[in-house]
């Protein structure tokens, strides 16, 4: 007996380690199959008016030659992350489409896990399925994007929330995402939230989600100034360095809606649903981040937006008409200026904050009157409190 | 206080009633290491009765117009609808180890290999993704007790019975603490579950008396498989906001622990159970907890590393395990497959 005993625990332990991070190898979509057998195949059609919904095009589909011409390799977290993965394919989506282009997208083996290899396989597949431009989405896939890159020198990359890698097919594509934060903080102060909190993605060493964080408190701390009061932000990375929702985030989400906290900004992807999960049992409300989040809860008051769709169609109509050159081999850092940062008016759902003020904002962003720190804060370090904004580390 | 309770029962049902699914296993002599598999089966084949039964126009009908005992009655029927999935599951381990006199850890480990495999099989299909979500809203929004639906303000307190036990809770919780109570009764004060539990302790001098063995420990397995599957909907619903990717964080096997902690006997699980989610909820959200209601949130303010309060319900249960090992007393004849001839 005591031997099966010993059996089963060292079975609970390997398993236990195991569990922690089983999502499966998938390497490629579900459609990955050779040309039909029918006789006249027929490519994807450029459609006569231009489609602006990307919710409306599929995500796989078909192409009759079996060869994709445009790839997107996801970052880690699912496809369909209501956000940043999410966002950026959509871009791909709408880009192909209309241009009648065949497309497809690639997650890399692993998941969460993902190694620079499964990576680098991903891009390998999307080259060898014919991709001509493959939109790489997150800092992550830095080393495999530069080992495919000068694999495959006829293939143009696009990097987004990247630098410059220094080769002539990699477009890097950085976001001033401290601006959009700023506004989010700014104006869920002005509409009158005192108690805030950020829970970020990434475990805090991630850049992009550093300068969110850092924004959102500089937005909060200036509102808070202007009004004469005294806002406080919660701030933590504890939780979604894998940017994937855990019943451990929500308890501490909950917790804070719990002791107060009116307003979250859910900063990581599919970290946003334990939040909003924790928000809607609390009656909180949460802040997006990417992409406009407002219909996929009514919990949202607004989004922290990053043009990434907008960027990645930018970027694949550079690498199809000619003006690659460009943007190849260089990085650009896109912000309010380019219209890539913002938030969402058209769903607009705050009252004392206005539109208008809103826009007020931006224009002195973009004319350069309000300067905006892009410093990135990593983890342990946080940002620090002023006058009119205390920043609780957690 | 309230927000202690309520989180910590969060964590501690779906494992009591998971760890109460290996001791009918067990009791009846089947090892059951498929609690895992069990639970991320169950859990999807709920999830998906829930995500297919929102887009139903009655069911939406009933959420827009706020018909609350509607959406409960989903949830139940989705919790019936996972056990008995889970159940079916289970037999997979009851033919192989009942009838085929298979090897009973090599049996419960494939089922652990192949249940997040379909999960997942089945959600890329519906999907195209790997996590199932609900088709609208979220868990709490639908389907969360909350003191609105008795006619409270917002600012109205319930007192704190109503806030930490009505408000905001699942119904799931209460039907799982009943199920507990019921289950450990038959267990211990029935002629049924003195015969399961005979078939674990000497099936000889069970069958010897005219007990079918074979019958007992598939019904044993059986009831196993349905709590299990039962527990990992319950999972979902409560920490998952209803959505399944095929991981249930390890639960099942944290059920297992809890199994052998609590010594194979209902109360004493029901004990570890709130032990380990009262440790798993100071890990996540030590920092808001008050437990006196003054505003000083003294487990913060001492300024220890957060990582330490996440090894927490690892090293409690470690430690607790080196102290009480030594009487835990498993089952005698599990594992041993039942030979008529054996002697």
């Amino acid at each position: 007996m005591k031997k099966v005993l010993a059996v089963l625990l060292v079975l609970v332990m390997v398993f236990g380690l195991a569990a922690c991070g089983n999502t499966p190898a998938n390497n490629t979509p579900a459609n990955n199959t050779t040309p039909a057998n029918n006789t006249t195949p027929s490519g994807p059609v450029k459609p006569s008016t231009p489609e602006t919904n990307p919710d409306k095009i599929a995500d796989t589909m078909t192409s009759p030659d079996g060869k994709y011409q445009v790839a997107f390799v996801t970052d880690i977290g699912q496809l369909k992350d209501k956000s940043f993965n999410q966002g950026t394919y959509d871009g791909v989506k709408l880009y192909a489409y209309n241009e009648g282009l065949s497309y497809k997208y690639y997650q890399p083996a692993n998941g969460a896990e993902a190694t620079d290899d499964d990576r680098y396989n991903a891009m390998k597949a999307a080259a060898d399925g014919g991709a001509q431009v493959i939109v790489c989405a997150g800092f992550l896939q830095a080393a495999a994007l530069e080992k495919a890159a000068k694999e495959f020198t006829n293939v143009k990359f696009v990097f987004i929330d990247g630098w410059n890698l220094g080769l002539a097919n990699v477009a890097g594509i950085a976001f001033k995402e401290e601006q959009c934060g700023y506004f989010a903080g700014y104006a869920v102060v002005k509409e009158g939230f005192e108690k805030l909190g950020f829970m970020g993605g990434g475990g805090g060493t991630n850049a992009a989600c550093c300068r969110y964080g850092y924004g959102f408190v500089q937005g909060a701390a200036a509102a808070a100034k202007e009004m004469g009061k005294k806002v406080e932000v919660k701030y933590t990375w504890q939780y979604g360095a894998n940017f994937q929702a855990s019943p451990e985030l929500q308890t501490m989400a909950n917790g804070w809606y719990t002791n107060g906290t009116e307003i979250i900004f859910s900063c990581g992807g599919s970290i946003f649903d334990s939040i909003i999960a924790a928000a809607s049992a609390n009656d909180g409300k949460v802040i997006g981040v990417d992409v406009d989040q407002s219909f996929d809860s009514k919990t949202v008051v607004t989004s922290a937006l990053k043009g990434i769709g907008a960027a990645a169609e930018w970027a694949c109509g550079k690498a199809f008409d000619g003006t690659w050159s460009a943007i190849g081999g260089n990085a650009v850092s896109l912000g309010a200026a380019e219209g890539a940062t913002g938030l969402p008016t058209a769903t607009w759902s705050m009252k004392n904050y206005k539109v208008s003020e809103y826009e007020a904002q931006l224009k002195a962003v973009v004319d350069g009157t309000l300067k905006i720190d892009d410093a990135v804060i990593q983890a342990p370090s946080y940002p620090q409190s002023t006058d009119s904004c205390t920043v609780i580390y957690e | 206080m309230s927000f202690l309770i309520q989180q910590t029962l969060l964590y501690a049902i779906p494992l009591m009633i998971v760890a109460l699914a290996g001791v009918f296993a067990e009791r009846s002599g089947i090892i059951n290491l498929a609690l895992e598999g069990m639970m991320i089966f169950g859990a999807f084949c709920g999830v998906l009765f829930v995500n297919t039964m929102q887009d139903t126009e009655w069911v939406f009908a009933a959420y827009r117009e706020d018909k609350y005992a509607t959406l409960q009655l989903i949830i139940i029927l989705a919790m019936v609808v996972a056990a008995i999935l889970g159940a079916i599951l289970s037999l997979l381990l009851s033919f192989a180890s009942i009838n085929l006199r298979a090897n009973q850890t090599i049996g419960g480990t494939a089922i652990n290999l192949l249940a997040p495999a379909i999960v997942l099989f089945l959600i890329r299909m519906l999907e195209g993704q790997n996590t199932l979500f609900l088709a609208k809203g979220d868990a709490a929004e639908w389907f969360m007790i909350k003191k609105s639906m008795f006619g409270y303000g917002a600012k109205e307190s319930m007192g704190f019975l109503g806030d930490t036990f009505v408000h905001k809770t699942y119904i799931t919780n209460y039907i799982c603490i009943l199920l507990f109570v019921i289950l450990a009764i038959i267990l211990y004060k029935t002629r049924f579950g003195l015969r399961v539990r005979s078939c674990g302790e000497n099936p000889h001098a069970a069958d010897s008396l005219g007990i079918n063995v074979k019958k007992m420990r598939y019904a044993g397995t059986t009831i196993s498989g349905a709590l299990a599957g039962m527990g990992g909907f319950v999972y979902a619903l409560t920490t998952a906001n209803c959505s399944s990717n095929g991981d249930v964080a390890g639960f099942g096997f944290l059920a297992l622990a809890v199994m052998i902690f609590g010594n194979w006997k209902p109360l004493s699980i029901a004990g570890a159970a709130v032990l380990f989610g009262f440790f798993k909820c100071l890990a996540a959200g030590y920092s808001s907890i008050d437990i006196n209601g003054d505003g000083i949130f003294m487990l913060k303010e001492l300024g220890l590393s957060p990582h330490l309060y996440r090894m927490l319900p690892y090293i409690v249960t470690l430690i607790v395990l080196a102290f009480t090992s030594k009487n835990s007393r498993a089952p005698k004849a599990e594992g041993i497959p039942y030979d008529k001839g054996q002697r």
